[in-house]
């Protein structure tokens, strides 16, 4: 057992040599190599981890997304609801309107129609009224309803006389009207009446077909008249009395 | 018989004779730095290792592993040299399975070496850790009067170095050489198959060593306690 200090230095040289050789050509690069491979994987983990949280990210929003569309959806059908309703309540309305407007139109043309008919009815009353007092004056008295209705003037004459002088202020000339035209008889005895009570004053007769049956007399400024109006028109009253009961209950009818 | 490789010259460099220790050494050197070269001369991160590199990487991360045991810290000079001592030393060892192959560690002359390269390598270590104060002051620890003793502990422990590794590796090839020549084809084997497993542990043992030595210098001093109880 002996040291040879000649190979203990080689030793020493080639162990520093080998020292080199090993942290030049294995240690470092495993080394590296196992650290480079660790960060790779680490960053590889922290890709993950960043895509897992991108992908969380998109989740939430897709969520939010959707809940913000079924917001937007509800939204849009409770705007739709409400629209929907408005233009119910509007041609619920207009269809009201348009119902009154009818109606209304409808009562029109029932008040038009019940006065033409009164117009009708009261002219053709009228006539029948005068014809069946004409004929029932004829045949019980042999009389005229013209001279009858000139000898009545007379007598109402009398109790106006001043105030037809007063209101013919010197006046000679008088006119009549008549719907048809007086016969000559009548004429010369209504001259004579007149004359009575106006004895200056002279008779003109005319005809208006748009008068009502009787005699209306025209002095300067007073108008005398003796027509039948007055029974026209109660018998106008009547018969509107009559036909306004008949459409109520036609109406009421029609309501339920 | 020859006990040492020493004693046999290869070829002569001039006046210089190349002994069989430096030759097979260089076997050893080639051996280790060629199959690293191969193996790692075109790493690529991205490139999954194969089953060569993962062999490297098992051992190199074992032996870090173990390193990290000891010293508590992940320092990269001492696994480049308590490694390399481990690889030469468990190389050297395995290889007496060659025949005709004397691993140099049986030589007194390469535990010399190395000994005296790890007895250079703890002040080292300790001063570039703590400073050279720091490390001188571990002899006078815990008083003046343990100098001396910490001195000869110093050395004692790299001559036990020493002539632990020469005794076990140089016993085992002489044992069996003494064995080939009694029995030569039963005992050869046996004694081979220990050689490998006594090659490893005295590898593990020398390098676990030369760590345990070198991180007591790289540990940080005790605290002052007569500071601290002021």
């Amino acid at each position: 057992m002996s040291i040879d200090w000649i190979t203990v230095l080689a030793q020493i040289a080639n162990f520093l040599v080998l020292l080199w050789l090993l942290k030049r050509f294995l240690y470092r690069p495993i080394l590296d190599g196992i650290d480079a491979r660790e960060a790779e994987i680490a960053k590889r983990m922290a890709d993950a981890e960043l895509a897992q949280q991108e992908a969380k990210a998109a989740e939430r929003q897709y969520i939010k997304q959707r809940a913000q569309l079924v917001s937007e959806q509800d939204a849009l059908l409770e705007k739709a609801l409400q629209a929907t309703e408005k233009k119910r309540d509007g041609l619920l309305s207009d269809a009201r309107t348009q119902l009154q407007q009818e109606q209304q139109n409808w009562r029109k043309y029932l008040e038009h129609e019940r006065q033409a008919f009164n117009q009708r009815l009261q002219q053709t009353g009228a006539d029948a009224l005068l014809r069946l007092t004409r004929k029932a004056l004829h045949d019980l008295a042999d009389e005229h309803l013209e001279d009858a209705i000139v000898r009545h003037i007379g007598q109402r004459l009398k109790p106006i006389a001043a105030e037809l002088v007063q209101a013919a202020a010197g006046s000679q000339q008088a006119q009549v009207t008549t719907r048809d035209a007086l016969p000559a008889a009548t004429q010369a005895l209504l001259q004579k009446e007149v004359q009575q009570w106006l004895p200056d004053v002279t008779l003109s007769f005319a005809t208006d077909p748009q008068q009502s049956p009787g005699v209306i007399m025209q002095v300067g400024g007073a108008q005398v008249a003796w027509t039948t109006d007055s029974y026209m028109d109660e018998l106008a009253e009547l018969l509107t009395q009559h036909t306004s009961s008949v459409a109520a209950v036609h109406l009421t009818a029609d309501g339920r | 018989m020859q006990l040492t490789p020493d004693q046999t010259v290869v070829f002569t460099l001039g006046q210089w004779q190349v002994n069989a220790t430096i030759v097979n050494t260089w076997i050893v050197m080639i051996l280790l730095a060629g199959i690293s070269m191969l193996v790692t001369r075109n790493l690529r991160a991205d490139k999954a290792p194969g089953r060569w590199r993962s062999a490297l990487e098992l051992i190199v991360t074992m032996i870090q592993g173990q390193i990290e045991e000891v010293t508590r810290s992940s320092a990269r000079h001492v696994l480049y040299f308590a490694g390399t001592l481990f690889l030469f030393i468990a190389a050297s060892n395995v290889l007496t399975v060659i025949p005709g192959f004397v691993p140099p560690t049986s030589s007194l002359s390469t535990t010399v070496a190395l000994t005296l390269s790890v007895l250079v390598a703890i002040p080292l270590f300790g001063i570039a850790k703590g400073g050279v104060r720091q490390y001188l002051r571990k002899f006078i620890e815990p008083s003046m009067i343990m100098l001396p003793f910490n001195i000869i502990g110093e050395f004692s422990r790299g001559v036990s170095l020493a002539i632990r590794l020469y005794g076990n590796v140089m016993s085992g090839v002489v044992i069996a050489a003494i064995l080939l020549s009694i029995a030569p084809f039963f005992f050869p084997v046996v004694m081979d198959m220990l050689g490998l497993l006594t090659g490893f542990i005295q590898a593990y043992i020398f390098a676990i060593l030369a760590t345990v030595y070198i991180s007591s210098a790289m540990a940080d001093p005790p605290l002052d306690t007569s500071d601290k109880d002021k």
